[in-house]
């Protein structure tokens, strides 16, 4: 093999990012463009697949017993409930993973292969869930959010990829029907929050309110009831 | 411990991990946590660090387990690129010369498969070491280096005393080869 063809610029950025051996800047825009390039992230994934090889013949190192624990103990914190299943199911569709009738064949198989259950009623209130969408180039899923009625919490998870920008931070506001925006709270990269709802906010939790998020100095807006950063991505809640 | 651990096991396991059946993430974690948490450490050094990534890890998949696509990614390749992933975003946090100066001999294991271990393993993994011995040892070690440590050009140029552009231009060359040969 003395002769092989070189790789495009391209290819070679997506088979470095494969590697990791890119700096920040350049893993954040590889990120960056895997979400709006199809044919790049292809490319990136056909590498992650040929170097993987090279983990599965590392020496293994047993996890300590107690990280399970550990680990269980944060799933409870994000239980598997019907809006966990709901915002799960949101994801799928969102991916374009999964179309609607195979999400239905999906459950009813999931269903059929499950003993009988006795469904509990629903809690009172409305479910309502809302996908963030980006506010610059393609339209990319930043954030989904559900409102749970059970738990009167915001259950927030931010789909960006953490970069460690002290900076800067993401903070979320409900925009309800009167136009006047109310902070909700700030999220992190990469991570899901429950954000409870207090009785005055309860009223602009509804069907065709607008969630947003803006980027804001460390700690929020630095302004009371206005986002004083751009607002990086918004979507409309609408009813599960 | 009786575990899955062929490729379509593991595949089985993600459907009912993403049906939200925690017992198939245990078992999944029970499978996959050894070789993850050596990936992690090797590129921090650090065990605490590396639980944490750990943890980030299969709390990632349980969330996400609907977005693994097995027509598209195996489930080994998918959840190290997610530890990969987490453990190189935490190394870029101590900045882009993290790893310049040769790291002290680590506890862990070499990365380096093993001339048995080389005999036994057959297909996929077996392929990319022949591919990889086939380069030249200065690439192989460089390519190698950047997978298992998560060193970036900066750092490994300044470790080899090497312009950037010249390890640049070996690994990309390297890269290409490895692609050619994988594909035969």
């Amino acid at each position: 093999m003395s002769e092989a063809p070189e790789l495009t610029e391209t290819e070679a950025f997506a088979a470095e990012h494969a590697l990791g051996i890119l700096g920040s800047d350049e893993r954040r825009q590889a990120e960056t463009r895997m979400a709006s390039e199809p044919v790049f992230a292809a490319q990136v994934e056909a590498w992650r697949e040929r170097l993987a090889p090279m983990a599965e013949a590392m020496t293994e190192v047993p996890a300590p017993h107690a990280l399970w624990l550990r680990i269980e103990r944060s799933l409870g914190a994000n239980d598997n409930t019907v809006i966990e299943r709901g915002l799960r199911f949101w994801r799928g569709a969102t991916a374009g993973s999964l179309t609607l009738a195979a999400a239905s064949i999906a459950a009813a198989v999931m269903l059929g292969n499950r003993p009988p259950v006795t469904l509990t009623p629903p809690p009172p209130g409305q479910l309502l869930d809302a996908s963030l969408v980006s506010q610059s180039g393609a339209p990319v899923p930043l954030f989904v959010a559900a409102y749970d009625p059970s738990r009167k919490a915001l259950i927030v998870t931010s789909l960006v990829t953490p970069n460690n920008d002290p900076a800067h931070v993401h903070e979320l506001w409900v925009i309800p029907a009167d136009g006047k925006p109310r902070p909700l709270g700030i999220l992190q990269p990469g991570k899901t929050v429950a954000m409870p709802m207090s009785d005055k906010l309860l009223p602009s939790l509804a069907a065709g309110s607008a969630l947003a998020v803006s980027i804001e100095p460390p700690g929020g807006s630095p302004k009371v009831d206005v986002p004083t950063g751009p607002i990086t991505a918004v979507g409309k809640l609408a009813k599960i | 411990m009786a575990v899955a651990t062929t490729p379509e096991d593991l595949a089985a396991l993600m459907s009912r991990v993403a049906a939200g059946e925690r017992a198939a993430l245990r078992q999944l974690y029970e499978a996959t946590s050894a070789k993850l948490f050596a990936v992690c450490l090797r590129i921090l050094s650090d065990r605490e660090e590396s639980e944490d990534v750990l943890q980030e890890v299969y709390v990632t998949v349980w969330r996400r387990a609907d977005r693994f696509d097995a027509a598209r990614a195996s489930v080994m390749t998918w959840v190290s690129t997610i530890a990969r992933n987490r453990a190189i975003d935490r190394l870029r946090a101590r900045g882009p010369m993290a790893y310049a100066d040769q790291v002290e001999d680590l506890e862990i294991p070499d990365g380096g498969v093993s001339a048995e271990a080389l005999l036994v393993t057959a297909g996929e993994e077996g392929r990319l070491h022949q591919c990889l011995s086939e380069l030249d040892d200065r690439t192989e070690k460089v390519i190698r280096t950047a997978f298992f440590e998560g060193v970036t050009y900066e750092a490994l140029a300044r470790r080899m005393d090497t312009p950037l552009g010249t390890v640049k231009s070996w690994v990309r060359r390297g890269l290409a080869k490895l692609k050619g040969c994988l594909s035969q």
